[in-house]
């Protein structure tokens, strides 16, 4: 083959020699080099539809993450001023970009979930499906490490306080990571307890002790082992102390009817509850509860009838948008926490001020009560167990809404118009008021009468 | 190949004598800046944005220089008239393309290098000697070198036969194209929304832009944790495509050239 | 002797978009004999450069035949054997003249550095080889040109515009550097509009105008036929009209006679016709015919008789769309100064 001729390159040889060369290194892009790429470095971008056409260009093209890194120190100086809502969209820029930036993912749910708030500092807990399904996004786009399984676990345990089987499903998965440190395992357990799955709870505080035991032995030196084996021991020794004196062993057993335990019997709280819309948007909620140890956070709900993915007491918490983190506009969910003092509870709502969190723009609402004890401090635990057992009410005491469960519930209809005060409610006179039927004033309308006791427990140290 | 490496030398010591160097030490100073500004972060995002930061302008910084060296580079010639002394002696014209060519790859190794030194410097000054990453700093470097040599090669395979300023745009698109087009390309095809004959218009674009994406090895280094298997066979294929491509593209800038009036 | 170079009914054109055509070198036939200086004029435009860059096999020719040292132009065994020196190079300027040197020594695998010396010696650059380039003038950048031209011991040197903008003592030493070529018996092609450069160094020349040849041959060949002036006084009219004759100018100034003659006339036979008639000769001027004068004569000749209706450019070209092949010959012919 002639390569040149008369000091020119001759064509055909070289075409050739170009066409070889070119399946070659489609050879090896194909078979070799893209295939290795694409499952090891590529972004992933989970709803390409949702990006601009910037975002997209961005998020392929090199240098994805130093612009990632530039964004993330200007969000930084965001922080720091407290200008939260321009941080938002930096948070999902800064993720699509890199997505294996697990500290971005962690503070960005971190703060759409806890940090915007009304203006009485009630969570606007609209954005938790945002949160979650961000939280989820991140774990996916790096599920070598447990970091977002946790995170996303502790949402559910601590933010959500409502489902707690989902806090047990992230945290089983983090700890299913190697890189899982010793202590953040001990969540499960306490995960599991709250989901009702006692049993379970004492099979991982087992597990943890053997490991930590195991460890210790392995490392004699590093104190931080000492440490947690107290700790899984401790919490070990209280469960199977509180499991016993409320009775689960002795039900698991069959003799529960003989023995005295703590939960029995079922003492009754007597709840009642009246909303007073005393001006437009702005309500006094009353109630009593006939329970004398400090610790007890009656759940109070507003919300709109036909809230999507809503159910008793609360929503789903899932199928929220991470590609949006703009909160669902139009939409109203009013949620708090009554707390008891001298069995009763007082509080004044003023949702007047947060027109955005809550617009009040559909016609029907539901307002509801609820109360478990699942969530509720262990001296109260005490008497009414993990599930309700040691708890009754004469009126609104309730197995169907949680399953399993024996909580108080009560829910009734509301209307825009009782809410603004508008209509035939917004005449003088005509005050909207919602009541339990067994609802009585107090003699007293003086909130500065009441006594306030202390905790019967002192905790030492 | 005496005459190749001639010219490749004098190449090299045209484009070291230009101000690059002066590019270098500013990107080390805006680098130095940069570094502090990071207190509010955390230890670990603030490693993560700093080496983000330090490959991203390495990166850039590379890439503007490969296409600026070689778009220039036979114009340049022209212009001085250099190209009529060399091509009267007994110097073919794909010697003196290759010899320019291989003395732009050696220019854009040498900045490379100086350049990644500076930033090994100012990552070990800021975050302290930790060889692991310092390695693989320079290992992201090493496969930035082969995209820029395959960027240099695209540029010089367009300056055959256009004009710098386009050549400058054009070379620049080619490499926005293959960087995005792996990834973008990957989710087309996963999507499943778009035709099939799309998808094969698709696959063939893939075939002939080089890829430049696959060579954006630097996440798994500033998010360290992930551990990718078999990274080393993967850096030589990756290699090797490069070198492949590198010939394909030298060769047409050969035929180019070769019949092109000067 | 044998030829050099020869070119036969050579022929360069630029095709443009559009159509239109442009025809640089149209037709020339160029002999240049082994062992001469051969001068190849034209004004600025006229298709030297191409001509050149045809010879060097750097552009093809679009018909025609051009042969260099007994074979076809292009041959890369013919590089060796030549070179080249361009117009107004610019070297790269980072580098010192002996670097320079030593990098086109490379090109022929020469790795000689005592020879390089030798050469930059010999143009006068002992003392400033080892500064860089940027700082030598433009003579010295001239010299270290003709260096590097030198570094195969060429039997054949192009020279483009060798002189052009230099200094008056940088001429002489550039056009004595060349004369020192000839005495070592090697060819050079000079192009240049320098003509009194030329006239003074070159032995043969070639005019070429608007890419057409229009004068070549021994420079004493082509300036043969000048003229000669005959002043004297007191001549009568009988000896006046006497000298009155076809080609011959009879003038009077101030009651002298202005006889004006071409010079191959009998100008002892007209001497003794004005001396018989009693007349006094005050003086005898020969006015030898300049190369100024056949060039103006052969350009100005070549715009009248048929310039305007071939057009170095035919129509079509006036939409602002150059190709990128015209701004090369623009380049190619650089500017005048």
């Amino acid at each position: 083959m002639k390569w040149t001729r008369q000091g020119k390159l001759v064509k055909a040889p070289i075409y050739g020699l170009m066409l070889v060369l070119l399946l070659v290194g489609s050879f090896v892009q194909m078979n070799q080099t893209y295939p290795f790429w694409r499952k090891n470095y590529m972004p992933k971008v989970t709803d390409l539809g949702q990006l601009t056409g910037e975002q997209l260009l961005f998020a392929f093209a090199g240098f994805r993450e130093m612009i990632a890194g530039i964004l993330w120190v200007r969000a930084d100086s965001f922080f720091d001023n407290g200008d939260y809502d321009s941080i938002l969209p930096i948070i999902r820029l800064v993720t699509y970009l890199d997505p294996k930036q697990i500290d971005v993912y962690a503070t960005g749910m971190w703060h759409i979930a806890y940090n915007f708030t009304d203006q009485e500092n009630r969570a606007d807990r609209r954005n938790i499906p945002i949160a979650v399904a961000f939280g989820e996004e991140g774990a996916r786009n790096n599920d070598y490490t447990y970091e977002l399984f946790y995170e996303t676990g502790w949402l559910w345990y601590h933010r959500i306080q409502d489902n707690f089987p989902m806090a047990v499903t992230w945290f089983e998965q983090a700890a299913e990571r190697k890189d899982i440190l010793p202590a953040r395992h001990n969540l499960l357990s306490h995960a599991k307890l709250r989901a009702g799955d006692y049993k379970g709870a004492l099979k991982t505080w087992y597990e943890l002790l053997e490991a930590a035991e195991k460890e210790m032995e392995r490392n004699k030196s590093q104190r931080s082992n000492y440490a947690q084996r107290d700790t899984v021991e401790g919490n070990l020794d209280n469960l199977l102390i509180r499991l016993t004196q409320r009775g689960y062993f002795a039900r698991e057993n069959g003799w529960y009817d003989q023995g005295n335990y703590d939960t029995k019997p079922p003492f009754d709280v007597r709840f009642s509850a009246s909303v007073t819309v005393t001006e437009s948007r702005v309500m006094l909620v009353e109630g009593t509860w006939n329970v004398f140890p400090v610790g007890t956070r009656v759940r109070m709900i507003l919300r709109d009838a036909d809230y999507p993915n809503a159910k008793a007491a609360g929503l789903d918490w899932e199928g929220g948008d991470a590609n949006n983190f703009t909160a669902p506009a139009g939409l109203t969910y009013v949620q708090d926490e009554l707390f008891v003092r001298n069995r009763r509870f007082r509080k004044a709502i003023d949702l007047s001020r947060d027109p955005t969190i809550y617009p009040f723009v559909k016609d029907k609402y539901i307002l509801e009560f609820y109360y478990t004890p699942r969530v509720a401090p262990e001296h109260i635990k005490d008497k009414f167990g993990y599930n309700g057992e040691g708890m009754t009410d004469s009126n609104f005491l309730n197995t169907e809404i949680r399953e399993g469960q024996r909580v108080i519930y009560w829910k009734t209809e509301v209307t825009r118009d009782q809410i603004l005060r508008r209509g035939e409610y917004g005449m003088e006179g005509t005050i909207p008021v919602f009541k339990t039927p067994n609802y009585v004033a107090p003699r007293v309308r003086n909130p500065e009468d009441d006594l306030v006791s202390p905790g019967t427990r002192r905790v030492e140290g | 190949m005496n005459a190749v490496l001639s010219i490749a030398r004098t190449t090299l010591g045209e484009a070291i004598r230009r101000r690059v160097l002066l590019v270098i030490l500013l990107i080390a100073l805006l680098l130095l800046v940069i570094a502090p500004g990071m207190n509010g972060l955390t230890a670990r995002q603030s490693q993560t944005v700093l080496l983000s930061l330090i490959l991203g302008v390495l990166q850039l910084s590379s890439a503007v220089i490969a296409i600026v060296l070689t778009v220039y580079m036979i114009p340049n010639e022209v212009e001085r008239r250099t190209i009529y002394t060399i091509l009267s002696k007994p110097v073919l014209r794909w010697q003196f393309l290759l010899g320019k060519y291989l003395g732009a790859v050696s220019a854009l190794g040498l900045m490379i290098m100086l350049m990644t030194g500076t930033m090994i410097a100012v990552f070990a000054a800021f975050q302290g000697p930790n060889v692991e990453t310092l390695a693989s700093l320079a290992r992201v470097a090493m496969m930035y070198f082969v995209q820029m040599c395959l960027l240099a090669a695209v540029a010089i395979f367009f300056s055959t036969f256009v004009q710098p300023v386009v050549n400058f745009f054009l070379s620049g698109g080619v490499y926005l194209v293959g960087t995005v087009f792996g990834s973008l390309f990957a989710t087309i095809a996963e999507s499943q929304q778009l035709p099939q004959l799309v998808r094969l218009a698709a696959q063939l674009v893939m075939l002939i832009v080089p890829n430049f994406g696959q060579y954006n090895v630097q996440n798994s280094v500033i998010n360290s944790g992930a551990q990718i298997v078999g990274e080393g066979i993967y850096y030589t294929n990756l290699a090797v495509y490069g070198i492949v491509y590198i010939s394909i593209l030298l060769l047409g800038a050969m035929l180019i050239f070769d019949r092109r009036e000067v | 002797m044998s030829l050099a170079i020869e070119t036969i009914d050579l022929v360069k054109t630029y095709k443009h978009r559009g159509g239109a055509s442009n025809t640089v070198v149209d037709n020339l036939n160029l002999q240049v004999e082994s062992g001469e200086i051969f001068g190849f004029l034209g004004p600025n435009g006229a298709g030297k450069t191409t001509t050149i860059k045809m010879l060097l096999g750097i552009i093809g020719q679009t018909s025609g035949v051009a042969n260099v040292l007994g074979r076809e132009a292009g041959d890369i065994e013919i590089h060796k054997r030549i070179s080249y020196l361009p117009e107004k190079p610019y070297y790269y300027e980072y580098m010192s003249g002996l670097e320079l040197v030593i990098f086109y020594a490379s090109l022929f695998g020469i790795r000689d550095n005592d020879r390089c010396k030798e050469l930059l010696r010999r143009v006068n650059l002992a003392n400033d080889m080892n500064r860089p380039l940027s700082t030598y003038s433009k003579g010295m950048q001239q010299r270290v040109g003709l260096a590097q031209s030198l570094i195969n011991n060429p039997e054949l040197l192009f020279l483009d515009e060798p002189t052009g903008g230099l200094d008056p003592i940088a001429h002489i030493e550039i056009r004595d550097l060349i004369l020192q070529f000839r005495e070592e018996g090697k060819t050079v092609f000079i192009s240049s509009h320098e003509l009194s450069d030329v006239e003074r160094i070159c032995d043969r020349v070639a005019i070429i105008n608007k890419g057409q040849l229009v004068a070549q041959g021994r420079l004493t060949d082509l300036l043969a036929g000048g003229r000669v002036e005959v002043t004297a006084e007191g001549v009568s009219d009988a000896v006046s009209d006497s000298l009155r004759h076809e080609n011959r100018i009879v003038s009077f100034k101030d009651g002298r006679l202005i006889l004006d003659a071409p010079d191959s006339d009998d100008l002892n036979g007209m001497i003794d016709a004005l001396r018989n008639g009693g007349a006094q000769v005050v003086s005898v001027i020969p006015r030898r015919k300049r190369l100024e004068d056949l060039f103006i004569e052969a350009v100005a000749e070549d715009d009248t008789a048929k310039g305007r209706q071939r057009g170095r450019m035919t129509d079509g070209n006036s939409d602002g769309t150059k190709s990128a092949e015209v701004e090369e010959v623009k380049t190619g012919e650089g500017d005048p100064s």
